[in-house]
């Protein structure tokens, strides 16, 4: 992994009108890894995402992407420099045709590209390509999180936040959306990801962070902070470590 | 009072060229909706201004139609940036109150600066077509009225298609249907949300540009129009386009109907007996309620 982080998070307050529930964060993600953040409810990993992103309040502190500063940018900014955000549940388009959500996730490529780029997608998801003229509100909770995953890919992201990715999903589906993260990283792309599954999250990632009320808690390699006693109480119910071995 | 064919018929075509002008009003109304969460209490003054557009601009141009239609249709659609730039880009998603104080502030602005610019009286514009007609089977239709009937179905089915293929209008589209997703895939809701106003306000221009030659001009004109969009835009069901295109065409129809049998009073209130009874018994409208459907 090279030297230089690809995300470095400097003393980042974040959070809506009037109060920031990020406070104090400070991170460095290397290019090509996959993070879990993991913390209880209200303990601020989505409002974290967001202000990657830049959809909140920034109150102070540093977003520093490839070297250079981010946080007084807008979210179009953001992702034209290889920002990507999926955010929580059903963000697509549900009364648009599956072709037409994956359009819009070309919103920023310029035409000549989009062709291509759909292709590209749909040869990942072969599912997209089934349900290419269904409505997207019409398809299952799964199928819609690939949905916008793929949206987000056609941009052409360098770094991909995703926040809750499995949430609501069978095991099974779950499963292949850990897969897939796993895969994104494998081409190069730096993966900052939100879970309640947390053990199926930290199978796959290479550090976890822990927050809590707004902070970071902890910090570490995934496997570190899997043993770790105070996370296995609080996150992953005791009996871990059969899990695993199963 | 003896009723022909003849006479059924010119009822008929009326209410068809009455209904495609709503049309085009509600259909502006309900972009503005679905895009900015706004309801536009000045939309009927642009179709207003779109008027005086094309009326001013008529002696200028030796009373040809057809520049003059054009200049009203730009002139409006930067009043329809103004708009947006000067007021309601200020305005949150959330906040109903002000975006109607606002509206309607602007909309009284504009009708009493143009009655103190130009009178209450009403004026008849003449084009270089005047009175000029086509005979088609037993009636008589003029020029003037064939054409905002066939500009009105041009505009739609270019909308359609500018909503449907392009980037463009499938932002719209996205915006209206989810905020947050559109944020995701980079689009940048003011930008969309300028080209919403500006597109709808032109809409209104085309509108008033092709009434005035068939109607009187005055300044109150888009008074009476717009509280008829409003409910045309509710019975469509909030945001569905081809819906509210639908319910205007049959007021046109009714709206004829009733002026051709009965005291023309009764005319203006049907809409709001329809528009009372229909939110009564389905309170999402007659159509599927939708964020910007189209087809």
């Amino acid at each position: 992994m090279s030297t230089y982080p690809k995300l470095e998070i400097i003393d980042l307050s974040a959070g809506y009108a009037d109060v920031p529930i990020v406070r104090d964060f400070s991170t460095r993600l290397a290019p090509g890894s996959i993070t879990t953040l993991i913390g209880g409810n209200g303990a601020g990993k989505s409002t974290l995402l967001r202000a990657i992103y830049g959809t909140n309040r920034w109150f102070a502190g540093q977003i520093v992407l490839d070297g250079e500063p981010i946080q007084q940018l807008g979210p179009a900014e953001r992702l034209k420099r290889g920002v990507g955000f999926v955010p929580q549940g059903r963000c697509n388009f549900p009364q648009m045709t599956v072709a037409e959500n994956l359009k819009m996730g070309c919103y920023t490529l310029p035409g000549r590209k989009h062709q291509a780029a759909i292709a590209r997608v749909t040869e990942q998801f072969p599912m997209l390509k089934r349900k290419w003229s269904e409505l997207a509100g019409n398809l299952s909770g799964g199928e819609q999180q690939v949905l916008e995953t793929a949206m987000v890919l056609l941009t052409g992201p360098q770094l991909l936040l995703l926040d809750e990715p499995s949430l609501g999903l069978s095991p099974k589906t779950q499963a292949e959306v850990f897969a897939v993260a796993k895969e994104i990283a494998g081409a190069g792309v730096t993966v900052l990801v939100v879970e309640q599954n947390v053990h199926g999250a930290l199978l796959v990632s290479d550090t976890a962070i822990v927050m809590e009320l707004g902070r970071k808690f902890l910090e570490g390699p995934a496997r570190e902070v899997r043993d770790d006693p105070r996370i296995r109480e609080a996150y992953l119910g005791g009996n871990i470590k059969e899990t695993i071995e199963e | 009072m003896e009723v022909s064919a003849t006479y059924l018929l010119q009822l008929f075509m009326n209410g068809l060229m009455l209904g495609l002008i709503y049309a085009l009003i509600a259909v502006g109304l309900a972009l503005i909706f679905g895009v900015l969460e706004v309801i536009n209490f000045a939309h009927g003054e642009l179709l207003m201004l779109g008027g005086y557009a094309m009326a001013l601009t008529l002696p200028l141009v030796g009373l040809s139609y057809w520049p003059s239609l054009l200049v009203a249709v730009i002139a409006t659609s930067l009043v329809g940036v103004v708009l947006y730039e000067g007021f309601l880009r200020h305005i949150g998603q959330k906040e109903f109150e002000r975006s109607i104080l606002t509206t309607l502030g602007i909309s009284m602005i504009l009708l009493y600066g143009m009655q103190y610019l130009f009178t209450a009286t009403p004026m008849m514009v003449d084009t270089a077509y005047g009175f000029d007609g086509v005979e088609i089977g037993s009636i008589r239709i003029t020029l003037t009225r064939l054409i905002a009937g066939a500009l009105s179905v041009a505009a739609f089915t270019g909308l359609y298609c500018l909503l449907k293929f392009t980037q463009f209008g499938r932002a719209m589209r996205a915006i209206a249907q989810n905020r947050e997703a559109a944020l995701m895939v980079g689009i940048k809701p003011r930008h969309v949300a300028r080209n919403a106003v500006a597109l709808a306000a032109a809409l209104c221009g085309l509108a008033g540009a092709a009434l005035v030659p068939i109607q009187l001009l005055h300044p109150a004109m888009g008074q009476a129009m717009i509280f008829k969009a409003f409910a045309l835009v509710v019975i469509g069901g909030l945001g569905n386009m081809t819906g509210a295109i639908v319910v205007a065409i049959a007021l046109g129809m009714i709206e004829s109907w009733i002026g051709g049998f009965f005291s023309i009073v009764w005319q203006e209130g049907a809409i709001f007996v329809i528009m009372i009874v229909a939110v009564l018994l389905r309170p999402d409208g007659l159509f599927k309620r939708g964020s910007m459907r189209v087809g």
